[in-house]
């Protein structure tokens, strides 16, 4: 507080200095009250001024000072604001300013003095903020989850192993009171012909017991079977642990900002550096962990952040592919969400809640999401498929808004052409993606 | 017999043991058992798959060192045989400013000595996607799209400069649309095209016809019966554009100083 108001000091006495007279900064402060500086500051100067950071401009915290003790004259700043270039005329400060930036600054000739004052008042009383230490949190706990149900079968491996061990154990210590009361026989059976010879005593119970572990058995290859080429939770590392809920949820940027030949093209791309740096050119991260992470998107674009500058020498990403289908299957992007007009969320959930890299969502969370088509097979199996063209009403999307007779030539094979399909039609009274062919195996084997 | 029943009682625990073990073991990077491993990893080029490593077989030269890559400059994305949307796809005549090497990171463009920002060419230079009352609704419909997939986040949906980014603090310094009507086409264009300020340069992500199309549709943010048809006819399409011309060859004299 103390120290805020040492700056508001600093300013009050910055702008006495420049306005030369007592009395007139007497009534100065007294008229900038109703001159908004921070509303100024964000419409005219943020574009590229930071009070506390380097960006297109320099920053802008103190400047006042700097100028003044670097022998400015006190009118120069302002003068500066209104038109730089006749600053830099007639202040030798102000010239040298002209040679550090290579961008020319934006003239504001409409900028009164009280204006500027306001503004650069404002700029002096913001503090720099301290690096914020949420996030990531739930990425952890994603984590700890995932161990816990590693050391979850570990334990009934090693309980089962104890268990063994001590039936071993128990079967022994029989053996040797068998053997030392002396019973005739007992010492030439080993443990084979001993459970032989059980064995035949209650083959009944013996029978039932080996049918049920046959089934068992059987029930549990087959599972196993079925989980090959099963890829839900799929989540391999990335070179940047990328939060898609601060990008997508928080920051509210549109999937199709960095994946934007999702509307065009088979692939739904990975955005290129440059698309990063069209943020993070300015947003450099709050704490060490984020700074890290940000450094990499600099490294890979050959950003200098410290001389704001880029350098050319670049290092790329590389990325690695989460939603890997085989070489036989043809999949379009372009042809779900522009034709088909199918949200992203269908497919790859709720990425706004996302904290961590991309992940083939498991079919019950994508059933969780508000409008999704509820489905039963693991994702991204030919099952899942072939249920979402099943249910899938087809959307009339972009094809209908552009014009073309395309659902018209469907309208009349509906009513003149395939009467099963017509029939089907009458039935439920809507057209699915398999009514108009999503079932044929062409449509995406060949 | 005895030691028979032995060997294969241990060999089935072995197995089964075994079996369990590798099932707990997990690999993240791995995406688990596959029928038909050279199916995912095919000799065919598939986007994003790194073939360094096809049927068990490393080969270091093919090895991915690069996920996506930004189109070279003058690609000319192919749009049919229509003549006009060819000609509004050619390479643009006004070549970036020198300083857009260091400050935006421009790489193979032809680069201009002359802030081409401010030169008269630029300021000049109307929208080459003609506004007509057939195509106006469309065309807006269509900016609409882009707009909110590429600039809504930052710029906001009104257009004022308060989009997701600032109101949540993380970004600062968009402006307002409506403050900058002194602006021509061209220069609008050439900010979405090449960058300006803190903002990068869209030229990959967005293609010629659709910064056009931008252009348009921030012009309504700047007045709202921009473009707009009643009865047929187009608004303001004759009175606004001469107007801002002028403004603009008001303002050239001392730009140019």
């Amino acid at each position: 507080m103390f120290k805020n108001f040492n700056k508001w000091c600093l300013g009050a006495f910055a702008a006495m200095l420049t306005l030369g007279t007592f009395s007139v900064n007497a009534q100065e402060p007294e008229a900038e009250a109703s001159i908004n500086g921070g509303d100024l500051f964000k419409s005219k100067c943020a574009t590229c001024h930071h009070p506390f950071k380097d960006g297109t401009g320099p920053k802008l915290y103190d400047v006042r000072t700097a100028w003044s003790e670097g022998g400015a004259g006190a009118e120069a700043i302002y003068q500066w604001v209104n038109n730089w270039q006749t600053a830099a005329a007639s202040d030798p400060y102000a010239a040298g300013v002209a040679q550090k930036k290579a961008t020319a600054m934006t003239k504001f000739p409409d900028l009164t003095k009280p204006q500027i004052v306001a503004i650069l008042d404002w700029v002096d009383s913001q503090e720099e903020k301290v690096a914020g230490a949420a996030g990531g949190a739930a990425g952890g706990a994603e984590g700890v989850e995932g161990e816990e149900e590693g050391g979850f079968s570990w334990i009934w491996i090693i309980l089962g192993v104890l268990f063994v061990i001590v039936i071993l154990a128990v079967s022994g210590v029989r053996r040797q009171l068998k053997a030392a009361s002396g019973e005739a026989g007992s010492d030439t059976l080993s443990y084979g012909e001993e459970f032989k010879a059980w064995a035949w005593g209650n083959l009944r119970y013996v029978l039932i017991g080996s049918v049920v572990i046959f089934i068992t058995l059987i029930v549990v290859l087959f599972q196993g079977l079925y989980s090959i080429g099963v890829v839900e939770g799929y989540q391999p590392s990335q070179p940047i642990d990328f939060p898609h809920s601060k990008h997508a949820g928080m920051s509210g940027i549109d999937c199709k900002y960095c994946h934007n030949s999702v509307t065009e093209s088979r692939s739904a791309g990975l955005p290129t550096v440059n698309v990063c740096m069209n943020c993070h050119k300015q947003v450099a991260g709050n704490d060490d962990e984020q700074m890290e992470k940000i450094a990499k998107i600099y490294a890979a674009a050959g950003w200098d952040a410290d001389a704001q500058q880029y350098t050319g020498k670049t290092t790329p990403i590389v990325w690695n592919k989460v939603h890997v289908l085989p070489d036989h299957v043809y999949f379009n992007h372009s042809q779900h969400v522009e034709v088909g007009g199918v949200d992203c969320k269908q497919c790859h959930g709720d990425m706004t809640k996302q904290q961590s890299t991309a992940m083939v969502q498991p079919v019950v969370e994508l059933n969780k999401i508000e409008g999704n088509v509820q489905l039963t097979r693991p994702t991204l199996t030919m099952g899942w498929c072939l249920e979402c063209h099943a249910e899938k009403e087809i959307s009339t999307g972009s094809i209908d808004n552009a014009g073309g007779d395309y659902y018209q030539e469907i309208h009349r094979r509906l009513l003149y052409g395939d009467k099963k399909l017509y029939s089907d039609y009458l039935e439920d009274g809507k057209v699915t993606v398999m009514e108009l062919g999503g079932w044929e195996c062409a449509k995406c084997h060949y | 017999m005895k030691m028979r029943i032995k060997l294969v009682g241990g060999l089935m625990l072995a197995t089964v043991s075994v079996m369990l073990l590798g099932s707990c073991v997990s690999d993240k990077d791995s995406s688990g058992l596959e029928y038909m491993p050279d199916m995912y990893r095919s000799p065919a080029i598939e986007p994003y798959v790194d073939y360094g490593e096809v049927r068990n077989q490393q080969n270091e030269d093919m090895k991915m060192t690069q996920s996506a890559m930004t189109p070279p400059h003058g690609t000319i994305p192919y749009f049919g045989t229509d003549a006009e949307e060819v000609a509004l796809m050619l390479s643009w005549n006004i070549d970036p400013f020198d300083q857009f090497k260091t400050t935006h990171g421009l790489v193979g463009y032809n680069f201009s000595k002359e802030n081409t920002y401010e030169t008269e060419a630029l300021l000049m230079t109307v929208n080459p996607l003609k506004l007509t009352a057939e195509n106006s609704e469309e065309l807006f419909a269509n900016g609409k799209k882009i707009y909110t997939a590429n600039c809504a986040h930052c710029h906001g949906a009104k257009g004022d400069g308060n989009g997701p980014m600032m109101e949540t603090g993380v970004y600062v310094g968009v402006p307002n649309y409506a403050d900058k009507t002194q602006l021509s086409d061209g220069q609008i264009f050439y900010s979405i095209y090449y960058g300006k300020g803190s903002m990068g340069s869209h030229a990959s992500i967005v293609n010629k016809k659709e910064i056009w199309t931008l252009v348009h549709y921030i012009r309504r943010f700047q007045d709202s019966a921009y473009g707009s048809v009643t009865d047929g006819v187009l608004n303001s399409d004759d009175t606004a554009e001469p107007a801002e011309e002028e403004e603009v060859a008001g303002v050239d004299p001392e730009e140019v100083n």
